[in-house]
């Protein structure tokens, strides 16, 4: 049974890829119905698939390609030219054999589609054109004489362009030859039904003798169509020697997507550890600059990072896949379009080969099936109105993909009649979806993006191509989910360009790093459209927003501190950062506290205890080992509505009200210092005032003790060389915080030079005390500073 | 000979049967404290143990979802106890330890306020919740008799459970 599954799931991988084809190499003959070599792909697919299938035993569609077979068989022959109207049968039959796979792959079995009426259209074409019981022997005819011929000549030796006169030299022959057989065979009185009505009256007549026969047609077909497949095998192998030698050199195995994922995780897991060990050689150079070591800690830590991005990158590639893929079904649809909608448009494909990651590939075709119809729907005119406005009557879309920088950009040009900005603004008023207000200030763009608004849709009529609004809904919260953008661009009866700009991999990505007040959040930096610099004078309150002037437009804005609840506790500066943020076609200004910088982040999930907080996308793990924030960026422009202006009022200070010191005790003073024996020496000079005194081995340890608020500071002695975090370092922290912007910091060190002191005072240090100090001079120093009361003394 | 290599054969295996119906028989938890309550859940249930280090705080959370941290590449929500058994907050001191729990798929940190150590308990000697917090819903799994207390074992699953 498990062998038979890997069979099953071989044959099925192996139709899916073939069908895939199929439908481009047959709209493709449609226009070009002589092409031999064309024919004899498809019919080899029609061919392989039945032969598979009959071998797995599935009858319905052994039968279904069987008869598709006789058909392509006859058109390969020349016995039958390809019309539209034939096509459209073929195409069908295709859809079913689709169909067929699907269910397939669901069920492992072949069971509930009815194919007899599609089986039935292709019999009457295979019989229409010529009667096939007649036409059989004469194919075993040709059979038999092919090969003889090629005996005859060495084909192997001949170059390209002899071969093609050759089989011109063969085809035109027997095409010829069957015209005549045909033209004898009607003048010999032969019937030969060419009508479909006639067909259908025969069967009412005479069902059983129809039905007899058509077994017996069955059964003579599936004789000639045995030798016909070395014959076939044997043309293409002169036809196209070149193609054949360029398909063995390229070898590929097939791979588990799990594998690739597994690899892209572990992938993951190496780009954290080299972003930690980048940092850590920031810190150690740091410490200890000028030592030999270190430039070879250098040199190993900057080859590690650059084979892992090389690594990481080839991965990558091996998850691409070509956006052909997903471009493929789109000839076949325009055909089938353009004919329910009586247009004529032409499809141009530009950039196939431009690959990206595979589950982007997945996600993508919706979106583009919908713009899609939606340009031939309400873009194309139709051909009068076309030469009415002077266009050709033909109208072009035009499907690109192409590399921009970290994104692929996905552009659909129409030639149709544009989008009139405002005539979407009055239909979106109408509707409802707008204010009237909006209506008058909305600019253009914004006008263009009303197409994306649920429930909108400027068809007159809902047709069963477009016109339910839903569509276009879906484009954009599809394309929002990959983090992508979408830009459009119109000129009323010019056209219509629409730019999709997507992300080339959803696992590891580029973000920006922001910091507000203590905590850090990294945003995708395929969102990021810019950041700029603003002072607080620069924000206006628009009806309770928030919103400032970039350049022509208003941008509203938000403060990443009300959308994540993020506690005030840091002196807010004059100046703030506005990253600018663009999804689809709309764009948030996020004022943030910092800009920390560029990285290169591995996005993980939260977990289940977690998921599903809005406006967080997932978290990473930075250099330092602790844990970053993934923005959200679609959930940030709608939670952006909803949230009130609050972050740029500074909240007053209540909290810090002095109580009256009454006792020696009410003073407390911080000793940080990483030797015991220094923290003891300081503890001994200041325990006589009766002070209460609190010891910190470090910088951090001292700024945790901050924080934490159990103390009311009233001064600090502060060493300078700590690890961990250093006292200047401490100090500049300190100073970042409201309510000890004044609290007294005082050096105690063994550094003595005027930059070391000059450094103390930049870092916002008061006193610098050198090491060794008198006890009585520190007391008296901590005393000036802790402005104690002469009554304690 | 032969005799006495199968006394001693059916010795061994009878002595190995008694080991695993001791096995059987007790239960291995590791106590700790919250507040002034002493707790338990069983030992096979805890993925790790470690002293407190720093975490990140997500937002729209109860206020005992305290964050998440990294545990060695992963990313791990962290309860605090405390708070979620409805007590004041306290600092985390010297004694602090974050217990990671997992129960399937679903792993978390949790902050207790100190360590007491690993306990062995026979089976008989737990007992069903009182019947005011038992029920579905209750995270008690038990209470564990000792000569000297009583400990309340907590399910671990439950503990895990989403609830907001």
């Amino acid at each position: 049974m498990d062998e038979f599954q890997e069979i099953l799931q071989d044959f099925l991988v192996e139709s899916f890829e073939l069908v895939e084809k199929l439908d481009e190499d047959l709209v493709e003959l449609e226009s070009n119905p002589e092409d031999l070599e064309l024919l004899n792909g498809i019919f080899r697919v029609a061919h392989t698939v039945k032969g598979a299938s009959s071998f797995l035993n599935f009858d319905t569609l052994t039968h279904l390609t069987h008869h598709m077979e006789d058909v392509l068989n006859k058109a390969r022959h020349g016995d039958l030219v390809i019309t539209p109207d034939i096509m459209d049968v073929i195409l069908e039959s295709i859809d079913l054999m689709k169909a067929l796979l699907e269910t397939i792959r669901d069920t492992s079995a072949d069971e509930g589609i009815d194919v007899s009426a599609c089986v039935a259209r292709l019999d009457k074409i295979s019989n229409g054109e010529a009667p096939s019981a007649a036409v059989e022997p004469e194919v075993e005819d040709v059979v038999e004489e092919t090969p003889a011929e090629e005996e005859e000549l060495d084909y192997d030796n001949m170059d390209p362009d002899e071969i093609e006169a050759e089989i011109e030299r063969l085809l035109a022959q027997r095409q010829s030859e069957d015209k005549a057989k045909r033209e004898a065979k009607i003048a010999a009185g032969e019937d030969v039904p060419t009508m479909p009505e006639v067909d259908e009256e025969q069967e009412k007549e005479e069902p059983k003798a129809e039905k007899k026969e058509e077994k017996v047609e069955v059964k003579k077909a599936s004789v000639p169509v045995k030798k016909e497949q070395k014959s076939t095998k044997e043309k293409p192998k002169a036809a196209a020697p070149t193609k054949r030698a360029a398909t063995t050199v390229e070898q590929t195995i097939r791979v588990d997507v799990k594998r690739l994922d597994h690899l892209m995780n572990l992938i993951g897991e190496l780009v954290l550890a080299k972003n930690r060990l980048m940092k850590i050689n920031e810190d150690v150079e740091e410490r200890y600059e000028g030592e030999e070591f270190l430039e070879e800690l250098t040199q190993v830590v900057s080859i590690v990072s650059l084979v892992t991005t090389d690594l990481q990158i080839a991965v990558m590639k091996t998850r691409m896949l070509p956006i052909g893929k997903v471009f493929n079904k789109f000839p076949r649809m325009i055909r089938d379009l353009s004919r329910e909608l009586n247009k004529k448009i032409e499809l141009v494909l530009a950039g196939e080969d431009t690959e990206l990651d595979k589950s982007l590939v997945e996600e993508i075709g919706d979106p583009l099936v919908h713009i899609i119809r939606n340009s031939c729907d309400h873009g194309i005119e139709t051909p009068e109105e076309r030469v009415a406005k002077g266009k050709p009557e033909g109208g072009t879309i035009s499907l690109k993909a192409y590399n921009e920088g970290n994104q692929i950009v996905i552009q659909i040009d129409d030639d149709g009649k544009g989008l009139d900005p405002e005539m979407l603004k009055e239909k979106s008023f109408e509707k409802g979806i707008i204010t009237e207000k909006e209506m008058d200030t909305m600019s253009d763009k914004e006008a263009y993006s009303l197409i994306f608004r649920p429930g909108f849709s400027t068809a007159a009529a809902v047709t069963s191509v477009s016109g339910r609004g839903v569509g276009m809904d879906v484009v954009k919260t599809n394309i929002e989910k990959l983090n992508g953008m979408i830009d459009i661009e119109s000129e009323v009866n010019v056209g219509t360009t629409i730019k999709l700009k997507i992300p080339l991999t959803l696992a590891i990505i580029q973000a920006l790093l922001v910091g507000v007040q203590e905590e850090h959040y990294a945003i995708p930096l395929a969102s990021v459209l810019e950041t700029v610099r603003i002072s607080k004078d620069e924000i206006y309150t628009v009806e309770g927003k928030s919103v400032m002037r970039l350049r022509d437009d208003v941008l509203s804005l938000v403060h990443i501190g009300d959308i994540f609840e993020v506690e005030r506790i840091l002196d807010a500066s004059e100046h703030a950062y506005v990253v600018v943020l663009g999804l689809g076609t709309s764009k948030l200004g996020l004022i943030v506290d910092t800009l920390v910088g560029q990285e290169e982040i591995v996005i993980k999930s939260l977990g289940d205890y977690l998921k599903g907080i809005e406006g967080v996308a997932g978290a990473t793990i930075r250099g330092d080992g602790g844990v970053t924030l993934i923005v959200d960026v679609a959930a940030l422009m709608t939670m952006a509505k909803d949230v009130k202006t609050t972050a740029l009022t500074t909240p007053e200070e209540g909290n810090s009200a002095l109580k009256e010191k009454t006792k020696p005790s009410d003073y407390t003073v911080m000793i940080v210092d990483d030797s015991k024996t220094d923290r003891t020496i300081m503890r001994k000079a200041l325990e006589p005032m009766g002070l209460t005194l609190v010891e910190a081995a470090d910088g951090q340890e001292a700024l945790n003790i901050l924080k934490s608020g159990d103390y009311n500071f009233d001064a600090m002695l502060v060493d300078i060389e700590m690890p961990r975090m250093d006292g200047y370092t401490l100090a500049t922290e300190i100073k970042k915080y409201n309510r000890y912007k004044n609290l007294p910091l005082i050096a105690v060190t063994s550094r003595t030079s005027k930059s070391d002191r000059m450094r103390g005072v930049e870092s916002g240090m008061v006193e610098y005390i050198t090491k060794p100090y008198s006890a009585d001079y520190l007391a008296s120093v901590v005393q000036r500073n802790v402005n104690f009361k002469a009554e304690f003394l | 000979m032969s005799d006495k290599l199968k006394q001693i054969i059916d010795k061994q295996s009878e002595q190995k049967d008694s080991i695993v119906e001791q096995l059987d028989d007790v239960v291995q938890l590791v106590g700790f404290m919250i507040g002034d309550e002493e707790y338990a859940v069983p030992i096979l249930a805890i993925q790790e143990i470690i002293k407190p280090f720093s975490w990140t705080r997500v937002p729209q959370v109860p206020n005992y979802v305290l964050g998440v941290f990294n545990l060695r590449g992963a990313v791990i929500p962290l309860l605090d106890l405390r708070m979620k058994f409805g007590l004041p907050p306290k600092k985390q001191g010297e004694d602090t330890r974050f217990i990671v729990m997992r129960h399937g798929d679903d792993v978390a940190g949790f902050v207790i306020d100190r360590l007491t150590m690993a306990i062995r308990l026979k089976k008989e000697n737990i007992g069903a919740a009182p019947d005011a917090v038992a029920g579905d819903d209750s995270a008690i799994e038990g209470v564990g008799k000792q000569a000297d207390k009583i400990i309340t074992i907590l399910k671990v699953n439950k503990l895990l459970e989403r609830t907001f």
